[in-house]
């Protein structure tokens, strides 16, 4: 038997919506597990990146600890995917790039109308944000992009077959979408 | 044109000398990408799109603004091309928000459908977030910098086709945005909210709040129809979902009658006042109840046979020829009363006398005396003001009644520069258009008309043989100052004016419902007579456009629906066929005396609530049929609207109501 292809995957500054597409695949899910062992997800919950054949990212990398993980899942996978419009290109996460990091929190958490005596959480455990929110190639090598918000599960099947049959996916235009 | 020969991507293509590169390509089948061309509009080479190869050039050039020339050896789709193209798609996206997932226009967005074909799934540049300004202000539109690839297209459609010119581009470099006059909020500055950016931008820059998320093209039914407000008869696109209107679009926006004014594109999606449902009628109590229309009709017929030729109808001219001549030939034929008269009556009488007396004194060509119908085929279509060099327009504000009329006369001033004369007593309906404004005292037109005429004979300005013995006869009462003491315009301007038109090769001159108000058909024929004089004839039509009030006006007056004013006779009963149609507070002052009132309207209005009888009737989006344009043009009135069940259409009452009477109508 032939070994399965492990693979990785993490959201960083996202909705979940492109790990909600690849469960969308459905009965399609029951043949890719032949094929595919999933190690660290948000689908296991597990945490801690082994070395994997395919690493995928969902989300835009908007804090410290979205870069970390990131390069964590980088160092980690030989082929780097990334889904979703927010790992593409930014996406809507970008929205806050217009304002600066403090405007942001201060609309979020002290001026919000629903909000009284908020405050700016300051605790250690949390990662401060970045200046700016960026698309995951502005802070590692990805090797295959999978947009959408969020792919449909036809162009994640895509994707991932093509990498099983040794292929770097590139989405027919047909299947590419943006929205 | 000389037609020449090319190489394009190794296969010999024909073109004409003076063709683009990209338009040869496009006659011959051969794609290439664009996103700031538009046909009809001006090429400016703004997006890079286009670019392709050609032999002896160095680097690659867009093919839009690229002069073809005979033997020119190009290529279109090289990979290099090809990737420079992907790269400029990339640069557009980082310029700006171009994130679909929160765009209206996602769907129909002309820079996504780019990035599929070219399979852009990453861009390699940083991005710029730049914060710019979503103007929301106005009634209809929206601009968002944000989506703006700053191609240019709202612009050159402001400028070319709407002749608005109200869109600009302001600032400099990365900086540039589309601008309304000098950074205005759109509803503050001179934009007409016509619409035409909207429909020209390829983005979800310029969008219109009244067709927000309601659906994209590929979710539409697409149906061209005809807008049912003025005579000028525009085609309009609608774009229908669900039974519902997602948009109206121009069907053919950059051609000569192809824009749309606010009214044809977003006014008709306005209309929300509440609908008549039922049929009523007024109890004995003198309250009105609904009623089945089984009752409805038979009281309306009773009321019919009994009072006969008491019994007078009114029509609305918006109302397709089909239902227009049933109803002439319900009340001609089966009441026997030939009191019939459209909404618009009024003015058809007065045009067509003023046109008769002209006939009079200058017969019509004898080719078109036989065609000429009630004497309106003396009219030349549309078109012609572009190509008019002195537009003379008089009672007429065009610019709010007929606005596509106002868009061509700006287009000819700004395009050809034709010269402008505002003949109105009130206010200068071109503002910063005119070139001469002509104030006569109310009632003093006709003079001055014929003061004009005078002139332009002292002149020597007339075409030979057209100055008859019996108009100089005429004409010679009016001497220069006293038209300038009747008409209270000085001396030199009317001198000034009559050099202009007189001197113009293809003056032309349009009048409105001011001018016709006044109730003198004389002022007319004297307008007709100041067009002949001069030779401006075309086709064997006179360069003299009148502005018809309503969307089939013409084509009721063709009928003969609008014989007879029936507001001087005394009656006992009216027929009011009002549908969508709005009556106005003089007819409702004289509704009200009226013994028994039948109103058929598809609104609730002071007319049905004054009814004996109301029946309900369809708007323009439920019913069918032809229409006239005001400048003689066929059109055909598209159902694009599935009417409510049991809703019965304007004739099948008619018939309905003849069958009552023992007569069988059938439509025509």
């Amino acid at each position: 038997m032939v070994a399965k292809v492990k693979i990785a995957t993490a959201w960083l500054d996202c909705c979940s919506g492109c790990h909600m597409s690849f469960l969308d695949l459905d009965e399609a899910l029951i043949g890719l597990a032949d094929a595919i062992e999933i190690t660290a997800s948000p689908i296991t919950d597990i945490k801690e990146f082994s070395p994997v054949d395919v690493g995928i990212i969902e989300g835009a990398v908007s804090t410290t600890h979205d870069e970390e993980v990131a390069r964590n899942l980088r160092a980690n996978c030989r082929i780097l995917m990334v889904w979703g419009d927010c790992a593409c290109f930014g996406g809507i996460c970008t929205m806050r790039n217009l304002f600066s990091k403090e405007e942001i929190l201060r609309r979020s958490y002290i001026e919000t109308e629903s909000t009284k005596n908020g405050k700016i959480p300051s605790s250690e455990d949390l990662p401060p944000l970045l200046e700016q929110v960026k698309p995951v190639n502005q802070v590692v090598k990805v090797d295959c992009y999978v947009p959408g918000c969020p792919p449909s599960s036809e162009a994640i099947h895509y994707a991932l077959t093509e990498l099983l049959e040794g292929r770097i996916p590139v989405l027919p235009s047909e299947i590419m979408r943006f929205d | 044109m000389n037609e020449i020969t090319l190489t394009i991507d190794d296969k010999e293509v024909k073109g004409k000398e003076g063709n683009t590169v990209l338009e040869i390509c496009q006659a011959n089948g051969i794609d290439v990408p664009t996103l700031c061309h538009l046909d009809g509009l001006s090429d400016v080479g703004a997006c890079r799109m286009c670019v392709v190869d050609i032999k002896g050039e160095r680097r690659p050039v867009p093919s839009c603004t690229y002069p073809a020339r005979d033997g020119l050896v190009v290529r279109t789709n090289t990979e290099q091309l090809e990737r420079y193209r992907r790269q400029m798609l990339e640069l557009i996206f980082t310029e700006r928000n171009h994130f679909c997932m929160f765009c209206e226009q996602s769907g129909d967005c002309e820079l996504q459908k780019l990035a599929y074909r070219y399979q852009m799934d990453n861009v390699r540049y940083p991005y710029t977030f730049p914060p710019l300004p979503v103007d929301s202000l106005s009634d209809y539109l929206v601009i968002d910098h944000n989506r703006c690839v700053v191609c240019g297209r709202c612009i050159r459609v402001c400028s070319e086709i709407a002749a608005s010119h109200t869109l600009d581009f302001g600032r400099r470099g990365w900086r540039t945005l589309v601008s309304a006059d000098l950074e205005q909020p759109l509803g503050e500055s001179s934009c007409t909210s016509c619409g035409a950016c909207v429909q020209a931008c390829p983005t979800g820059a310029i969008f219109s709040k009244l067709n927000l998320y309601k659906g994209s093209t590929s979710d539409c039914q697409q149906i061209t129809t005809v807008c049912p407000i003025c005579g000028v008869g525009c085609e309009l696109n609608v774009l229908v979902k669900d039974n519902n209107i997602v948009r109206i679009e121009a069907p053919r926006l950059t051609e000569t009658r192809g824009p749309l004014c606010s009214m044809g594109r977003f006014e008709l999606l306005c209309q929300n006042h509440p609908r008549v449902t039922s049929p009523m009628l007024r109890d004995n109590q003198g309250e009105l109840k609904e009623c089945t229309m089984e009752r409805a009709i038979e009281v309306t017929a009773e009321k019919l046979g009994e009072l006969k030729d008491g019994f007078a109808g009114i029509i609305s001219a918006r109302i397709p020829n089909e239902t227009l001549s049933l109803f002439h030939k319900l009340l001609r034929e089966v009441v026997g009363s030939d009191l019939i008269d459209t909404l618009d009556g009024e003015s058809y009488r007065i045009i067509a006398e003023g046109i008769s007396q002209f006939s009079l004194t200058s017969p019509l060509p004898s080719r078109e005396r036989n065609k000429v119908r009630e004497g309106l085929d003396i009219e030349c279509p549309i078109e012609e003001i572009l190509e008019a060099d002195c537009i003379l327009i008089a009672g007429a504000d065009a610019k709010k009644t007929h606005p596509i009329v106002g868009t061509l006369v700006q287009r000819a001033i700004s395009q050809k520069g034709a010269k402008l004369i505002v003949v109105d007593s009130s206010r200068d309906v071109f503002p910063l258009w005119t070139d001469l404004w002509l104030k006569p005292r109310a009632g003093s037109e006709g003079t001055l008309f014929n003061g004009l005429a005078k002139m332009i004979i002292d002149k020597g300005l007339v075409t030979p043989g057209k100055a008859k013995a019996a108009l100089i006869q005429f004409l010679s009462q009016y001497d220069v100052n006293e038209v300038d003491r009747a008409t209270g315009i000085e001396a030199k301007s009317l001198e000034m004016a009559a050099e202009m038109y007189g001197q113009a090769e293809r003056g032309i001159i349009i009048y409105g419902e001011g001018l016709v108000q006044r109730d003198e058909p004389s002022f007319i024929t004297s307008l007709l007579n100041l067009a002949d004089l001069t030779g401006n004839w075309v086709d064997g039509r006179l360069r003299v456009i009148s502005l018809k009030p309503a969307a089939n006006s013409r084509g009721g007056w063709e009928l003969g629906v609008a014989a007879r004013d029936i507001k001087q006779d005394r009656l006992k009963g009216l027929y009011l066929l009002l549908s969508d149609d709005e009556e106005d507070k003089e007819l409702l002052g004289w509704l009200k005396g009226i013994g028994f009132l039948v109103v058929q309207a598809s609104y609730h209005s002071p007319a049905t609530s004054i009814a004996d009888v109301v029946l309900p009737s369809p708007i323009w989006t439920e019913r069918e049929g032809k229409y006239v344009s005001m400048d003689g043009r066929p059109l055909e009135l598209k159902r694009v609207l599935q009417p409510k069940e049991g809703l019965l259409q304007d004739q099948e009452i008619l018939i309905e109501l003849s069958k009552k009477l023992g007569h069988e109508l059938s439509p025509s």
